[in-house]
Protein backbone atom coordinates (compact mmCIF):
# COMPACT_ATOMS: atom_id res chain seq x y z
CA UNK A 1 0.00 0.00 0.00
CA UNK A 2 1.30 3.48 -0.90
CA UNK A 3 2.48 5.80 1.81
CA UNK A 4 2.32 9.57 1.54
CA UNK A 5 4.57 12.37 2.73
CA UNK A 6 2.31 15.16 3.97
CA UNK A 7 3.12 18.83 3.27
CA UNK A 8 0.08 20.82 4.27
CA UNK A 9 -3.65 21.00 4.95
CA UNK A 10 -5.41 23.44 2.65
CA UNK A 11 -8.75 25.18 2.75
CA UNK A 12 -9.21 24.64 -0.98
CA UNK A 13 -7.33 23.08 -3.93
CA UNK A 14 -4.51 25.44 -4.96
CA UNK A 15 -5.13 27.67 -7.95
CA UNK A 16 -1.54 27.12 -9.09
CA UNK A 17 0.20 23.95 -10.36
CA UNK A 18 1.11 21.52 -7.57
CA UNK A 19 4.56 20.73 -8.93
CA UNK A 20 6.80 18.20 -7.23
CA UNK A 21 7.93 17.45 -3.68
CA UNK A 22 11.27 17.16 -1.88
CA UNK A 23 12.13 13.85 -3.54
CA UNK A 24 10.96 15.07 -6.95
CA UNK A 25 7.78 13.07 -6.47
CA UNK A 26 4.68 14.59 -8.12
CA UNK A 27 2.33 16.17 -5.61
CA UNK A 28 -1.28 15.16 -5.39
CA UNK A 29 -4.30 16.12 -3.29
CA UNK A 30 -6.27 13.92 -0.92
CA UNK A 31 -9.67 15.31 -0.01
CA UNK A 32 -11.99 14.60 2.86
CA UNK A 33 -15.18 16.61 3.04
CA UNK A 34 -14.07 20.26 2.60
CA UNK A 35 -10.45 19.61 3.66
CA UNK A 36 -7.60 19.12 1.23
CA UNK A 37 -4.25 17.52 2.03
CA UNK A 38 -1.22 18.06 -0.22
CA UNK A 39 0.90 14.91 -0.36
CA UNK A 40 3.54 13.11 -2.38
CA UNK A 41 4.08 9.36 -2.62
CA UNK A 42 7.04 8.40 -0.41
CA UNK A 43 7.69 5.12 1.35
CA UNK A 44 10.18 6.30 3.97
CA UNK A 45 10.53 9.60 5.84
CA UNK A 46 13.35 11.75 4.47
CA UNK A 47 16.52 12.46 6.43
CA UNK A 48 16.42 15.98 7.88
CA UNK A 49 19.22 17.47 5.79
CA UNK A 50 19.37 21.19 5.08
CA UNK A 51 18.24 20.53 1.50
CA UNK A 52 15.29 18.42 2.60
CA UNK A 53 14.12 20.97 5.18
CA UNK A 54 14.53 23.79 2.67
CA UNK A 55 12.64 21.66 0.16
CA UNK A 56 9.75 21.10 2.54
CA UNK A 57 9.44 24.82 3.12
CA UNK A 58 9.70 25.55 -0.61
CA UNK A 59 6.78 23.21 -1.30
CA UNK A 60 4.76 24.80 1.51
CA UNK A 61 5.47 28.28 0.13
CA UNK A 62 4.41 27.23 -3.36
CA UNK A 63 1.18 25.76 -2.04
CA UNK A 64 0.55 28.92 -0.01
CA UNK A 65 0.83 31.03 -3.14
CA UNK A 66 -2.08 29.14 -4.66
CA UNK A 67 -4.28 28.88 -1.60
CA UNK A 68 -5.62 31.50 0.78
CA UNK A 69 -5.58 29.15 3.77
CA UNK A 70 -2.77 26.72 4.56
CA UNK A 71 -1.70 24.79 7.63
CA UNK A 72 1.82 23.44 7.09
CA UNK A 73 2.54 20.03 8.56
CA UNK A 74 5.74 19.25 10.44
CA UNK A 75 8.68 17.90 8.49
CA UNK A 76 9.01 14.17 8.06
CA UNK A 77 5.51 12.72 8.24
CA UNK A 78 4.81 9.68 6.13
CA UNK A 79 1.50 7.86 6.49
CA UNK A 80 -0.72 5.42 4.70
CA UNK A 81 -3.76 6.95 3.00
CA UNK A 82 -6.18 5.16 5.32
CA UNK A 83 -4.46 6.66 8.38
CA UNK A 84 -4.66 10.12 6.82
CA UNK A 85 -8.34 9.80 5.98
CA UNK A 86 -9.21 8.53 9.46
CA UNK A 87 -7.19 11.32 11.07
CA UNK A 88 -8.84 13.98 8.89
CA UNK A 89 -12.28 12.81 9.96
CA UNK A 90 -11.29 13.01 13.63
CA UNK A 91 -9.42 16.31 13.38
CA UNK A 92 -11.76 18.11 10.98
CA UNK A 93 -13.30 20.60 13.42
CA UNK A 94 -9.96 21.71 14.82
CA UNK A 95 -8.46 22.00 11.36
CA UNK A 96 -11.36 24.13 10.12
CA UNK A 97 -10.99 26.49 13.09
CA UNK A 98 -7.27 26.81 12.41
CA UNK A 99 -7.82 27.34 8.69
CA UNK A 100 -10.27 30.16 9.45
CA UNK A 101 -7.66 31.86 11.62
CA UNK A 102 -4.90 31.74 8.98
CA UNK A 103 -7.03 32.57 5.93
CA UNK A 104 -5.40 35.41 4.01
CA UNK A 105 -2.63 35.67 6.61
CA UNK A 106 1.06 34.84 6.99
CA UNK A 107 3.51 34.56 9.85
CA UNK A 108 6.20 36.96 10.99
CA UNK A 109 8.61 36.01 13.76
CA UNK A 110 10.53 38.01 16.34
CA UNK A 111 13.38 36.09 17.96
CA UNK A 112 14.41 37.66 21.25
CA UNK A 113 17.97 37.29 22.54
CA UNK A 114 19.59 38.41 25.76
CA UNK A 115 22.15 41.16 25.39
CA UNK A 116 25.51 40.39 26.93
CA UNK A 117 25.91 42.37 30.14
CA UNK A 118 22.25 43.41 30.31
CA UNK A 119 20.48 43.07 33.64
CA UNK A 120 18.38 39.93 33.67
CA UNK A 121 14.75 40.83 33.10
CA UNK A 122 15.51 44.44 32.25
CA UNK A 123 12.39 46.00 30.84
CA UNK A 124 10.96 49.40 30.22
CA UNK A 125 7.81 48.31 31.98
CA UNK A 126 9.08 46.57 35.09
CA UNK A 127 6.78 43.82 36.36
CA UNK A 128 5.18 44.40 39.73
CA UNK A 129 6.47 41.68 42.03
CA UNK A 130 6.53 43.82 45.13
CA UNK A 131 4.44 41.38 47.15
CA UNK A 132 6.03 38.19 45.81
CA UNK A 133 8.11 37.63 48.92
CA UNK A 134 5.32 38.34 51.40
CA UNK A 135 2.42 36.50 49.74
CA UNK A 136 1.60 34.01 52.47
CA UNK A 137 -2.15 33.41 52.21
CA UNK A 138 -3.72 31.28 49.47
CA UNK A 139 -5.39 34.32 47.86
CA UNK A 140 -2.16 36.31 47.77
CA UNK A 141 -0.23 33.34 46.41
CA UNK A 142 -2.89 32.87 43.72
CA UNK A 143 -2.69 36.51 42.66
CA UNK A 144 1.10 36.41 42.60
CA UNK A 145 1.01 33.29 40.47
CA UNK A 146 -1.55 34.84 38.10
CA UNK A 147 0.61 37.96 37.77
CA UNK A 148 3.66 35.82 36.97
CA UNK A 149 1.71 33.81 34.38
CA UNK A 150 0.39 36.99 32.78
CA UNK A 151 3.90 38.43 32.62
CA UNK A 152 5.26 35.28 30.98
CA UNK A 153 2.41 35.29 28.48
CA UNK A 154 3.04 38.87 27.43
CA UNK A 155 6.86 39.21 27.48
CA UNK A 156 7.07 42.68 29.12
CA UNK A 157 10.43 43.44 27.51
CA UNK A 158 8.58 43.89 24.24
CA UNK A 159 5.61 45.85 25.56
CA UNK A 160 6.71 49.24 24.14
CA UNK A 161 7.18 47.72 20.69
CA UNK A 162 4.17 45.44 20.89
CA UNK A 163 1.77 48.37 21.28
CA UNK A 164 3.14 49.86 18.02
CA UNK A 165 2.36 46.62 16.19
CA UNK A 166 -1.22 46.24 17.39
CA UNK A 167 -2.79 47.33 14.11
CA UNK A 168 -0.81 44.76 12.14
CA UNK A 169 -1.27 41.67 14.28
CA UNK A 170 -4.22 39.29 13.99
CA UNK A 171 -2.88 36.70 16.44
CA UNK A 172 0.18 36.18 18.62
CA UNK A 173 1.97 33.21 20.11
CA UNK A 174 4.92 33.48 22.49
CA UNK A 175 7.36 30.67 23.10
CA UNK A 176 9.89 30.98 25.92
CA UNK A 177 13.35 29.52 25.27
CA UNK A 178 15.54 27.76 27.79
CA UNK A 179 18.83 27.94 25.89
CA UNK A 180 20.52 31.31 26.66
CA UNK A 181 21.08 33.73 25.08
CA UNK A 182 17.90 32.72 23.25
CA UNK A 183 15.08 34.10 25.41
CA UNK A 184 11.89 33.78 23.36
CA UNK A 185 10.28 33.62 19.97
CA UNK A 186 7.18 35.68 19.29
CA UNK A 187 5.03 34.65 16.36
CA UNK A 188 2.66 37.11 14.78
CA UNK A 189 -0.03 36.42 12.24
CA UNK A 190 -0.35 39.34 9.81
CA UNK A 191 -2.44 39.93 6.71
CA UNK A 192 -0.70 38.72 3.57
CA UNK A 193 1.18 41.57 1.95
CA UNK A 194 1.69 43.39 5.26
CA UNK A 195 5.02 41.81 6.16
CA UNK A 196 6.99 44.80 4.85
CA UNK A 197 4.88 47.15 6.98
CA UNK A 198 5.51 44.85 9.96
CA UNK A 199 9.28 44.94 9.37
CA UNK A 200 9.19 48.71 8.98
CA UNK A 201 7.27 49.08 12.23
CA UNK A 202 9.74 46.86 14.10
CA UNK A 203 12.73 48.74 12.69
CA UNK A 204 11.16 52.12 13.44
CA UNK A 205 10.51 51.26 17.08
CA UNK A 206 13.38 48.87 17.79
CA UNK A 207 15.02 51.44 20.07
CA UNK A 208 12.07 51.27 22.45
CA UNK A 209 13.07 47.77 23.46
CA UNK A 210 15.81 47.60 26.09
CA UNK A 211 17.86 44.73 27.45
CA UNK A 212 17.22 42.33 24.57
CA UNK A 213 18.19 42.02 20.94
CA UNK A 214 15.57 41.32 18.28
CA UNK A 215 15.80 39.41 15.03
CA UNK A 216 12.88 39.63 12.60
CA UNK A 217 12.13 36.96 10.06
CA UNK A 218 9.38 36.24 7.61
CA UNK A 219 7.05 36.11 5.95
CA UNK A 220 6.50 32.41 6.58
CA UNK A 221 3.58 30.13 6.07
CA UNK A 222 1.76 30.05 9.41
CA UNK A 223 3.72 27.14 10.92
CA UNK A 224 3.35 28.44 14.47
CA UNK A 225 -0.42 28.76 14.11
CA UNK A 226 -0.96 25.27 12.78
CA UNK A 227 -2.28 23.23 15.68
CA UNK A 228 0.17 20.57 16.79
CA UNK A 229 -2.45 18.11 17.88
CA UNK A 230 -6.01 18.36 16.68
CA UNK A 231 -7.05 14.73 16.81
CA UNK B 1 2.12 1.53 11.07
CA UNK B 2 5.02 2.51 13.30
CA UNK B 3 6.32 6.10 13.41
CA UNK B 4 9.79 6.67 11.94
CA UNK B 5 12.36 9.07 13.31
CA UNK B 6 14.23 11.39 10.96
CA UNK B 7 17.71 12.26 12.30
CA UNK B 8 18.61 15.88 13.01
CA UNK B 9 22.35 15.30 13.23
CA UNK B 10 22.82 16.17 9.57
CA UNK B 11 21.68 19.72 10.33
CA UNK B 12 24.20 20.40 13.05
CA UNK B 13 27.23 20.81 10.82
CA UNK B 14 25.44 23.04 8.38
CA UNK B 15 24.16 25.65 10.75
CA UNK B 16 23.69 29.29 9.75
CA UNK B 17 21.45 32.12 10.76
CA UNK B 18 18.66 31.39 8.33
CA UNK B 19 18.60 27.81 9.46
CA UNK B 20 17.36 28.90 12.87
CA UNK B 21 14.01 29.79 11.34
CA UNK B 22 13.90 26.68 9.21
CA UNK B 23 14.53 24.50 12.24
CA UNK B 24 12.07 26.50 14.29
CA UNK B 25 9.28 26.41 11.74
CA UNK B 26 9.68 23.23 9.75
CA UNK B 27 11.02 20.88 12.43
CA UNK B 28 9.23 22.10 15.55
CA UNK B 29 5.99 23.67 14.32
CA UNK B 30 3.16 22.63 12.08
CA UNK B 31 0.37 20.14 12.26
CA UNK B 32 1.27 16.75 13.71
CA UNK B 33 -0.77 14.02 12.15
CA UNK B 34 -2.28 11.27 14.22
CA UNK B 35 -0.42 12.42 17.32
CA UNK B 36 2.90 11.32 15.86
CA UNK B 37 6.01 13.24 16.92
CA UNK B 38 8.84 12.61 14.52
CA UNK B 39 11.77 14.37 16.15
CA UNK B 40 13.13 14.14 19.66
CA UNK B 41 12.96 17.45 21.51
CA UNK B 42 16.45 16.98 22.89
CA UNK B 43 17.87 16.92 19.38
CA UNK B 44 16.01 20.06 18.37
CA UNK B 45 17.17 21.88 21.51
CA UNK B 46 20.73 21.01 20.57
CA UNK B 47 20.21 22.52 17.12
CA UNK B 48 18.86 25.70 18.74
CA UNK B 49 21.81 25.92 21.07
CA UNK B 50 24.33 25.62 18.26
CA UNK B 51 22.46 28.09 16.06
CA UNK B 52 22.05 30.75 18.73
CA UNK B 53 25.72 30.49 19.65
CA UNK B 54 26.63 31.04 16.01
CA UNK B 55 24.20 33.95 15.69
CA UNK B 56 25.64 35.70 18.74
CA UNK B 57 29.21 35.12 17.59
CA UNK B 58 28.35 36.58 14.19
CA UNK B 59 26.88 39.67 15.84
CA UNK B 60 30.06 40.26 17.85
CA UNK B 61 32.18 39.98 14.71
CA UNK B 62 29.91 42.38 12.80
CA UNK B 63 30.25 44.91 15.61
CA UNK B 64 34.05 45.04 15.09
CA UNK B 65 33.76 45.13 11.33
CA UNK B 66 31.80 48.30 11.60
Amino acid sequence: MSRFYVYAILGEPPATPLGSGISAEPLTLLTSSDLVVAVGVMDEPPVATREAVLGHDAVVRRLAEGSTAILPTRFGMVHEASVLVDWLATAADGLRDALRLVTGREQMTLHVFEVEGAVEGAAVEAPDDSDAGTATGPGARYLTQRRRQRREATLPELAPLRSRLDGLIAAERIERRTTPPFRASVYHLVERGRSAAYRDAVESHRDLVRGVRLRVSGPWAPYAFAPEAVA
Amino acid sequence: MSPRHAPTEALLDEADASLLDLVDNVLTKGVIIDGEVMLGLAGVDLVYLRLTAILCAADRIKKYLG
